[in-house]
């Protein structure tokens, strides 16, 4: 016979208010197999805790049910409670009967909810008889992480993990880490240049000795679990030989051949065996395949005669580099919107209507123009300039509908910017709201119109065009109720944040979750920022959703915490909430497989003496199993159950209601 | 096409390709046939091939039969509907396609029913997936045997049983569970349906599981109503129509009603059909970002 103790909590009167908890206690305590019964103000208070662990002991308990709030809230409380009493953690079960009972009663004669209450711990005490005790899995970790993403949250995450002492492996898809934070000019709200206090992070990271550089680089194929990772790379051929390259840069400076920079976005050219700009990390070209006439004609080839250590060879090959790592973090960053979807702006189709990146590129000293705003048509310095905001976020039909949160803030650095570049020009700014909210922003806005005299019109632009070289901007101001036009030199358009192209293709890859605007889902919004739900993935940066640098770098950081606490230790230990498959049972159709969405059952058979296969069957993997149940529900042949949730306790829960 | 059908068999058995031919042959009177399994070249002469070949042999594929298993690679005399559950055993790994020789024939129409048959196929004795259907020319086989056809199946679906689902989709949700209430509860519980069927093929059934017992075993409606509702969910975006568990039903439960309403929805939903691709997942258990996912709105 089971000797079974269940706990009544009252919650203050969260519970009480609404159950008769001592009823509850007394009438449980007439079943068979409960030996002892009790009902208290706080259960998950030490006292309450301790009144377990005492009763399991006296009473020498064989399982306990503690009826209280969610398994949520305090699952693992009374768990580790009991554990430490001497009971199998896994004896212990949670009714839940405030969440999904005196919460939703209002019955204050506590009629309802204490009949309700007496079913639902009923129903768990049956559960709980055939519940087996299970042990914690444990399994090895492999201390490496792998960091996808070299702009900032990728850089500090990398430097945080290397800074703990373990190795990490940084993969870029561009040749240089940097990201989209080295085409910044300016950062708010302090003002310093963004290549300033980027460049010595970048520097460092590919200084110091724990941190692997794979720039130009992309990951084709992530298998395994948290812990054990396989991740195979591909490094795309740079043409140039890593190792002896010096960084002199003479092939550039006699490449005779030149393209348009995707780094400075259309606004310069560059040659086509290139860095992307001149601070790169690592200082080593790369050639421009598709644009070489070397490699795809076998014509010209100056970059290799001028070669000093003579480290280019044109025959270079991808590699496939296989890792194997204990922890990922995704720091894959985010994209502009097209403008292209926005034609009453003119963008593409007006020369001078220019994107916030690009005003970052004007604005930048290492930029195209040395600093020096210029317009992109005929290098004249604008006299007016009007930045449009909210170009595609907030806007449901032909855009996003999130907010990306960091325009407002740059179209003021950019309004300062002009400002004090352009002295007597004159910025004015179409806004929806000013969203501001951070340490120092409202002051930085404030600044931006009061000292720096933007004009800041409440409205939307309706149209853009040309007229005898100047851009006309059309437009509302909704405080005055008028109609505006104003003849700018320059218009710049705050576009949305929108997550990377192939963000949906990494996270099938990942096996994590992504939202309908293709941004990684976090485990938790706010209790979990940085998890994923698949474990030991870890997320960093806008690849989450639209932020700013220090909220990016702050995730780094975190992730990066997340990365070193799992390596603290040699094994890791987890919930053994893992699906089981029946060996007599499973007929192998491997629809479980299928339709596993974690990878985590494999094809297995069982083999004779003589090695020939006798059976086939499916296998879980407790490593990557993350006890979701889907297979359960696919089995035909009910051959899969799952550990803490069998058939029989569910079958018997259902019963005894 | 009867002869080279037998020249087939003889052929495969006497260069030891396969081991068993599988096929159609007369019973003892003569009157309708039945399952036949051929070992040696010199019995090939009983396979018979007629519109009285209704059973679907497929099931004799699946490790149902152990024994038919034990006798080595089989090759399996098969139309066009039997080779679509050929399809699913494959996909199922419950077959592996290079260890079964399937002789496709070309066929044009079955009988309903072998008491039917008056020595004429006439359209009024045949089932609405002869109607209906795509695959009088075989679509998956090592040979194919016969003359094609040239039938084109009607754009929209028709026949008796696409009209009894129409009258019963018209119907009030509480008149519907009436009638199948009603038909349900003639099911004996003999598992007829279960045993035909070749898609059925789990060594042991949820009803069979007593641990718990989820099914009630016992012929009460009780019982009655979740193991139907049970065989169809299993065969939902898996069962290919050929009608064999309506055929097998000794009390003449209409499953062929259930059967086709389930394909109806899974198209509608998924745009899945069964038995086509043997290297598709039946859409139950795989995610596509492109499922369409109406249903769920």
């Amino acid at each position: 016979m089971p000797r079974i103790g269940v706990f009544v909590c009252q919650c203050g009167n969260n519970i009480a208010a609404t159950v008769d908890t001592k009823k509850v206690a007394e009438e449980m305590g007439r079943l068979p197999g409960v030996v002892y019964t009790c009902d208290y103000k706080f259960m998950c208070s030490s006292p309450g805790q301790e009144m377990l662990k005492q009763a399991i002991k006296e009473n020498n308990l064989d399982g306990v049910i503690v009826s209280a709030c969610s398994p949520h809230m305090h699952e693992k409380t009374f768990r580790k409670a009991s554990e430490a009493a001497g009971l199998n953690p896994y004896r212990c079960e949670i009714t839940n009967i405030r969440e999904q009972c005196s919460w939703v009663h209002h019955d204050r004669t506590k009629a309802v909810g204490t009949v309700k209450s007496m079913d639902l711990t009923r129903m768990t005490i049956q559960r709980l008889k055939k519940n087996r005790p299970l042990d914690k899995i444990r399994i090895p970790v492999r201390k490496r992480a792998l960091v996808i993403g070299g702009g900032i949250a990728g850089i500090q995450a990398a430097l945080d993990i290397a800074e703990g002492g373990r190795e990490v492996i940084l993969v870029e898809k561009e040749p240089s880490i940097g990201g989209n934070m080295a085409r910044l000019s300016e950062t708010f709200p302090t003002m310093d240049c963004s290549q300033c206090i980027l460049t010595p992070k970048m520097v460092e990271a590919e200084l110091n000795e724990n941190i692997k550089l794979y720039t130009y680089s992309e990951v084709e194929k992530v298998d395994g679990y948290i812990g054990n990772f396989t991740v195979r790379i591909r490094r795309k051929s740079k043409y140039v030989d890593e190792e002896r390259c010096t960084g002199c840069g003479e092939c550039i400076e006699k490449c005779p051949f030149k393209v348009e920079s995707r780094f400075e976005l259309g606004l310069a050219k560059r040659k086509v065996i290139y860095t992307p700009f001149p601070q790169s990390v690592p200082n080593v070209p790369v050639i421009d395949a598709p644009n070489c006439p070397k490699i795809q004609k076998d014509r010209c080839g100056v970059c290799a005669l001028v070669c000093g250590p003579k480290c280019i060879d044109f025959k270079m090959e991808d590699r496939i580099e296989t890792v194997e790592v204990g922890a990922i973090v995704v720091a894959t960053g985010y994209q502009l919107m097209p403008n292209a979807r926005f034609g009453e702006y003119g963008y593409g189709r007006i020369k001078d209507v220019i994107n916030g990146m690009q005003f970052e590129r004007l604005a930048s000293s290492s930029g195209p123009t040395g600093g020096e705003i210029r317009r992109p048509s005929d290098g004249k310095v604008p006299d007016s300039v009007v930045f449009i905001q909210c170009v595609g976020s907030r806007d449901e039909k032909k855009g996003v509908s999130y907010c990306s949160k960091v325009c407002c803030m740059y179209t003021a650095k950019h309004t300062m910017l002009y400002h004090h570049k352009v002295h007597g020009g004159k910025a004015y700014v179409f806004y929806m709201d000013i969203r501001c909210a951070g340490k120092r922003y409202e002051e930085f806005v404030r600044r931006a119109i009061e000292h720096d005299g933007a004009m800041y019109l409440r409205g939307r632009v309706s149209r853009v065009y040309e007229r005898d070289g100047k851009v006309i901007v059309q437009g509302a101001d909704t405080l005055s109720a008028s109609q505006v036009e104003i003849e700018a030199d320059m218009v710049v358009l705050a576009t949305a944040i929108v997550s990377r192209d192939g963000a949906d293709t990494l996270a099938q890859r990942l096996g994590i979750g992504y939202d309908r605007h293709r941004f990684y889902n976090e485990y938790h919004p706010k209790l979990k920022p940085v998890e994923t739900v698949t474990a030991g993935i870890y997320l960093a940066g806008t690849c989450i959703g639209p932020m700013d640098i220090p909220e990016s770098v702050a995730q780094g950081s975190a992730a990066a915490s997340k990365v070193l606490a799992l390596f603290s230790a040699d094994e890791m230990s987890r919930e053994p909430i893992t699906a089981l498959v029946n060996k007599a049972t499973c007929n192998a159709c491997w629809d479980c497989v299928t339709a596993c969405p974690y990878s985590a059952i494999e094809k297995d058979a069982v083999k004779n003496r003589q090695g020939e296969i006798v059976r086939r069957l499916a296998r879980v993997n407790d490593g990557v199993c993350q006890g979701c149940g889907v297979c359960v529900a696919a089995c035909r042949s009910k051959s899969i159950d799952l550990k803490g949730y069998t058939d029989e306790q569910v079958f018997a829960a259902i019963n005894a209601f | 096409m009867e002869n080279a059908v037998r020249e087939k068999a003889k052929g495969l058995l006497t260069s030891g390709e396969v081991k068993v031919v599988i096929g159609w042959g007369w019973n003892r009177n003569g009157t309708r046939t039945t399952p036949v399994f051929i070992t040696r070249p010199e019995d090939a002469g009983r396979l018979v091939w007629n519109p009285l070949c209704v059973n679907n042999l497929s099931v004799y594929l699946t490790r149902k039969f152990k024994d038919i298993q034990a006798l080595g690679r089989p090759a399996i005399v098969a139309k066009g509907c039997d080779i679509k559950n050929i399809a699913v055993l494959v996909s199922e790994a419950q077959v592996k396609r290079e260890d079964v020789y399937i002789i496709g024939v070309t066929c044009d129409g079955v009988v309903y029913r072998q008491e039917l048959w008056k020595g004429e196929l006439t359209p009024n004795i045949m089932p609405t997936k002869c109607h209906n259907c795509d695959v009088r020319n075989p679509h998956i086989a090592d040979c194919v045997i016969g003359d094609r056809s040239g039938f084109v199946p009607p754009e929209a679906p028709a026949g008796m049983v696409f009209d009894r689902i129409k009258a019963l989709d018209a119907k009030e949700s509480a008149q519907r569970w009436e009638f199948w209430i009603k038909e349900f509860s003639r099911c004996v519980k003999c598992y007829a349906c279960r045993q035909v069927c070749s898609l059925c093929y789990c060594e042991r059934c949820i009803t069979e599981k007593n641990m718990p017992q989820w099914i009630e075993t016992s012929a009460h409606p009780r019982g009655n109503l979740s193991w139907n509702l049970t065989r169809a969910m299993h065969l939902a975006g898996r069962c290919t129509f050929c009608g064999e568990c309506e055929r097998a039903c000794p009390v003449n439960i209409p499953l062929n009603l259930v059967n086709q309403k389930l394909i109806t929805v899974v198209k509608d939903a998924f745009d899945y059909r069964s038995g086509y691709d043997a290297s598709a997942h039946p859409p139950m258990i795989v995610f596509s970002p492109e499922d369409k996912e109406n249903f769920i709105k």
